[in-house]
């Protein structure tokens, strides 16, 4: 294996293919230092899900492969693992769109997510109370069904739920999804937490540009399965094309990076 | 009174018919809940289970040695099922598994007649199909005592499994997979475990139905046709819930016997057999998702 041990996650250049002829990803390196939170950020379709999922390997339910690179988390390679095996691994993802157990009540939907730990009745009650500790909302809404709870608790939902797998490293995908700007912040700041308190590392693929570099040390962009970009948080925080392109601070006609790259080709050529 | 005496008998002996519907109609659901998938092979489940459990008795083995090795028959069915036809099949969409079912059952029906033969077996539980004398004489009412067996067999069995799915772990597994199947193996439920539990119980369940249908009817291939019994069961009970296969199974089997008795002589009789499937019609039209299956729960 190559790389330092400094890393949790190392992504080498991977290209991933769904049903062995739409490819999704071309180009892909990222790292994700222990203890660190990194965001990947991109807009619709850049590939920041498929790049998630071929880490989890949630990507075979879906019949995407991964064909040429290497993923290798906490020194060992990610090949032929199920999912179930990477969560005994420590590393869990929570898929987008919350995806909670809509019949089952708050807190047995996170006791689910301490299924593959094979924990006693006393052990699920105090990881419940620690749980507890950081989402407090959820507490009070412990015997409600979870499909009747609203988006932003659906999301502490699924986050709890991943935590009670006591995870080494966490993959979220798109905890702002379609939530209220405070909400937002709420949740971003028990993933903070969670990160220092509990030392879990984080790789979270957002959208929202703004929140996400705010919160994170490092920041990657991805295009259309590139990586166009990547540097510490505040690099790219100031950073005048992100500002420009991500930020919404935008000059007229530029979309994505690709066209500022050409332009800056042809400016070159002239 | 005897007209109400007749009336009240013809109805238990319905409810108590209606319970071996629900038997069979509980293993459906079983699997419908895990996998979304009807599940065709239950009926040669069924037969298959029976037709061992016989076949074991014919052996020299006793009841319980029987029972205990059909068991293990079945949980083993269940495994190669998961082996062979799930896991292969993983991520296929809900209509490539129905037609594994199909499939399924063919093959059961074809291994269990080889192994066992084709002639129709007689399978006696020691439990007669006679009216008990004590309830004649307090009640006046004649109810047979492999009905009242069946009934309370049924309703061990699906307290067993309601408590099971309620208060264990696999339990809580199995109803996060039946929930969402994508979310559940993202936090590390493992699918193929949760599988095997519900084609082992969905199995066991085939064989106690068998085993009650086969005391009354003999263990034939026709066990086979009378599963498909379940599916106005089903579309009444819901096809996702427990409690509605018990309930659907009690309206089939009550309705049908009253509608035989009342208002089969207009029709020349025989109308059990279909009667049961215009009463699914009408609550296909009036309540699609059946009188406890679950609603899609979404917010707006």
């Amino acid at each position: 294996m190559t790389g330092n041990s400094d890393n949790i996650l190392e992504i080498n250049s991977i290209e991933v293919m769904y049903d062995s002829v739409i490819s999704a990803l071309h180009d892909v390196s990222l790292n994700v230092p222990k203890g660190k939170i990194v965001a990947l950020l991109g807009g619709n379709g850049a590939g920041k899900s498929t790049t998630l999922k071929s880490i989890s390997t949630m990507l075979a339910a879906e019949r995407g492969k991964v064909t040429k690179g290497s993923i290798v988390y906490d020194g060992t390679e990610v090949k032929n693992q199920n999912p179930y095996e990477m969560v005994t691994l420590g590393m869990v993802q929570v898929l987008e769109g919350r995806r909670c157990f809509g019949h089952l009540t708050v807190e047995e939907n996170i006791i689910a997510g301490a299924y593959s730990r094979k924990l006693s009745k006393s052990q699920i009650k105090d990881e419940l109370e620690k749980i507890y500790g950081y989402f407090n909302r959820l507490r009070d809404r412990r015997k409600s069904q979870a499909g009747f709870t609203s988006g932003g608790e659906q999301q502490m939902i699924a986050v709890a739920r991943a935590m009670m797998a006591k995870p080494k490293m966490l993959l979220l995908d798109e905890p702002s999804m379609g939530l209220a700007p405070q909400l937002v912040a709420e949740i971003f700041n028990i993933v903070k937490e969670l990160n220092e308190k509990e030392g879990v590392s984080i790789l979270l693929a957002e959208q929202n540009t703004n929140v996400a570099l705010r919160n994170a040390d490092y920041g990657y962009i991805i295009e259309t399965g590139h990586v166009m970009l990547h540097g510490s948080a505040d690099e790219l925080l100031n950073d005048e094309k992100v500002k420009e392109l991500y930020l919404g601070i935008s000059k007229e006609g530029r979309k994505n990076f690709r066209d500022v790259l050409r332009e800056e080709e042809t400016k070159k050529l002239a | 009174m005897t007209e109400v005496l007749f009336f009240i008998e013809v109805v238990v002996a319905g409810l108590l018919a209606g319970t071996m519907y629900s038997l069979v109609a509980l293993g459906f659901v079983l699997i419908y809940k895990a996998s979304s998938t009807f599940n065709f092979a239950q009926g040669a489940m069924v037969f298959f289970a029976v037709l061992a459990f016989v076949g074991f008795m014919e052996l020299g083995l006793s009841f319980p040695v029987s029972f205990v090795v059909t068991v293990l028959l079945m949980v083993l069915v269940g495994f190669c099922t998961e082996r062979l036809v799930l896991n292969p099949l993983m991520n296929q969409s809900e209509d490539t598994l129905l037609m594994a079912t199909i499939g399924l059952g063919f093959v059961l029906e074809g291994l269990a007649q080889a192994a066992w033969g084709v002639e129709v077996r007689r399978l006696d539980l020691g439990i007669g199909d006679f009216p008990i004398e004590w309830i004649i004489d307090v009640f006046g009412l004649f109810v047979s005592a492999l009905d009242v067996t069946a009934g309370i067999v049924a309703a061990v069995l699906i307290i067993g499994l309601a408590l099971l799915f309620k208060y264990t772990r696999m339990g809580l597994g199995l109803r996060a997979v039946a929930d969402d199947p994508g979310a559940a193996s993202s936090i590390g439920i493992p699918l193929k475990n949760i599988m095997l539990l519900v084609w082992s119980a969905a199995g066991v369940v085939a064989l106690v139905a068998g085993m009650m249908w086969g005391a009354r009817a003999g263990v034939q291939f026709a066990l086979v046709d009378l599963a498909l019994k379940a599916l106005p069961v089903l579309i009444i009970g819901g096809f996702s819930s427990i409690p509605g296969a018990i309930i659907g199974g009690l309206i089939i089997g009550a309705t049908e016997k009253v509608l035989e008795v009342y208002l089969g002589p207009f029709f020349g009789g025989a109308i059990e057999g279909w009667a049961p499937y215009v009463l699914a019609i009408f609550f296909l039209l009036y309540r699609p998702e059946g009188l406890f299956g679950e609603k899609i729960i979404r917010r707006v």
